[in-house]
């Protein structure tokens, strides 16, 4: 896939200073030798390695990064990290394009993992634990695969790893506060 | 030793410990308790928002929910251990972010409406063994319990990354469980994929990806031959053993490759039951693995037996001739 100068955003440098200074990382050290890609698990499933994200950003191609599926998907495993020769915490790059497009509102294509992020955080939220069952089964419902995974649940049951009794902690104003703080507690 | 001593260590379980991975909680505590490693559980722990909070809301919500444990942490403990490798990620984390940023800090302060404290030190399960252990104290009581076992260490991605917060072990090559594993008498090879990641929490959204980076851990310590594949982490053990099945249906293979945690393979080392720490509540069944402890036991005491009474054997068959 050719990178697509033309679509080069005035006020893309900006973002890609922001993307530096939040980050600590240097995006302008690499060299493209792709050491990052070639460790990356999860690059088959992303729409641009993680070499080419570093070099849109260099490029100051920010919409492409902010709305791929890499940035969405990226699990931060950090493998890519470990190996760049230039010391660039690649996945630091990555989760921080992840925010600021958390920021701008940018929802993308990957609802389902966008769906299970929330779920989880507000999953937290409520009994300031998780509760993976309640979790497990709003994710099929909500995603409409009500079915997935469920040749587990068998197994998960008879082996006792899985509470139907949510837990719940004393303080949960405390962490209710924590989500108001950040304003997070009415999304 | 086992008369436990005033619990010097504050305990994190974290949510995993407490439903999918009881059997991490139940090991760990029995081997502490058979060690002499007291503990105390934190009163009121919230969970550390795992890896969806630093995605979102600009991501201090991944900073705050570490910094209310680290508060209420206990700091009359020399140190707080969190075995789940996901919540010392992310409290290591936090501690991170707070010791760098006043205003991180001061957003800590409010909702928690006192100084937030943070500087309890932190550490991972195999971290806390390293420490309370000695390799040869630990072979005395094994008495050789492992012999014949090779284990195949797996750190995955979230015990050693990032290198300059984690500031534990290697993070390209990880060596620590080595050691102790070695100290039950067992084998613990090079294992390649020791760091490779597992596919994370992609099992719900995109399980293709968590089978596809999963069957190759299993894949290759199937193929090296190892007896089992030891982890200090519940997300990877539940991509690497719960499922284990559908890798095998996916890619067409018959991989049967125990997964076991490493408090279970020191309290089998110890020759604690394999029930109590909850072996039998994996998928992927061990009964190959703790028939060859039986066998290797079994063998160890007729050789005992042997040395000892070469006399007494003679006697039996004098005795026998008299009759």
């Amino acid at each position: 896939m050719a990178i697509r100068v033309s679509s080069t955003v005035p006020g893309g440098a900006d973002v890609v200073a922001d993307i530096e200074r939040r980050s600590g990382e240097r995006v302008s050290a690499c060299y493209q030798c792709g050491r990052c890609t070639s460790t990356c698990t999860g690059a088959f499933a992303f729409d641009y390695p993680p070499h080419r994200i570093m070099r849109m950003l260099q490029l100051g191609q920010v919409d492409e990064v902010l709305n791929s599926r890499t940035a969405q998907i990226c699990y931060d495993c950090m493998t890519c990290s470990t190996r760049c020769p230039m010391n660039i915490d690649v996945a630091n790059v990555i989760e921080h394009a992840k925010m600021i497009a958390d920021e701008r509102g940018i929802e993308g294509d990957e609802k389902e993992i966008r769906l299970f992020r929330l779920a989880f955080l507000k999953n937290v939220r409520r009994h300031g634990r998780l509760h993976e069952a309640r979790l497990l089964t709003w994710i099929n419902f909500r995603s409409f695969r009500p079915f997935n995974d469920l040749s587990l649940v068998p197994l998960i049951l008879r082996r006792k790893k899985i509470h139907i009794v949510p837990p719940r902690i004393k303080n949960r104003q405390e962490v209710h506060r924590i989500f108001r703080e950040i304003n997070g507690g009415d999304k | 030793m086992s008369d436990a001593s005033s619990s010097r260590y504050s305990y994190f379980p974290g949510c995993s410990l407490t439903s999918s991975a009881g059997e991490y909680d139940a090991s760990f505590r029995l081997v502490a308790k058979e060690l002499g490693i007291g503990l105390d559980e934190i009163p009121d722990w919230n969970c550390c928002g795992a890896s969806p909070a630093p995605h979102h809301w600009g991501g201090n919500l991944g900073v705050l929910l570490p910094a209310r444990n680290l508060h209420i942490a206990g700091y009359g403990h020399e140190a707080m251990v969190a075995p789940c490798a996901g919540c010392y990620n992310r409290h290591k984390n936090a501690q991170h972010e707070l010791s760098g940023s006043e205003e991180i800090r001061e957003q800590a302060t409010r909702v928690l409406r006192e100084p937030v404290r943070y500087e309890i030190e932190i550490l991972n399960l195999v971290e806390l063994f390293d420490r309370e252990v000695t390799p040869e104290a630990l072979a005395k009581r094994a008495q050789g319990r492992l012999a014949g076992l090779n284990f195949a260490t797996y750190y995955g991605c979230l015990l050693t990354r990032p290198a300059k917060i984690m500031n534990f072990d290697n993070a390209r090559n990880p060596v620590s469980m080595k050691p102790l594993l070695m100290a039950t008498g067992a084998n613990a090879d090079h294992f390649p994929f020791k760091s490779e990641c597992c596919g994370s929490y992609m099992g719900l959204a995109h399980k293709e990806i968590v089978l596809r980076a999963s069957r190759r851990i299993i894949d290759v310590a199937d193929g090296l031959g190892f007896d089992a594949i030891v982890t200090a982490c519940p997300l990877c053990h539940q991509n690497l053993d719960l499922r284990q099945g559908q890798i095998n249906k996916a890619f067409g293979t018959n991989i049967e490759m125990p997964i076991l945690y490493f408090s279970q393979v020191l309290g089998l080392a110890l020759g604690l039951n394999a029930d109590d720490l909850g072996i039998d509540s994996h998928i992927v069944s061990a009964r190959k693995l703790l028939a060859k402890i039986e066998q290797g036991a079994a063998e160890r005491t007729a050789r005992a037996a042997d040395a000892s009474g070469r006399g007494g054997a003679s006697q039996a068959v004098c005795a026998a001739g008299e009759a």
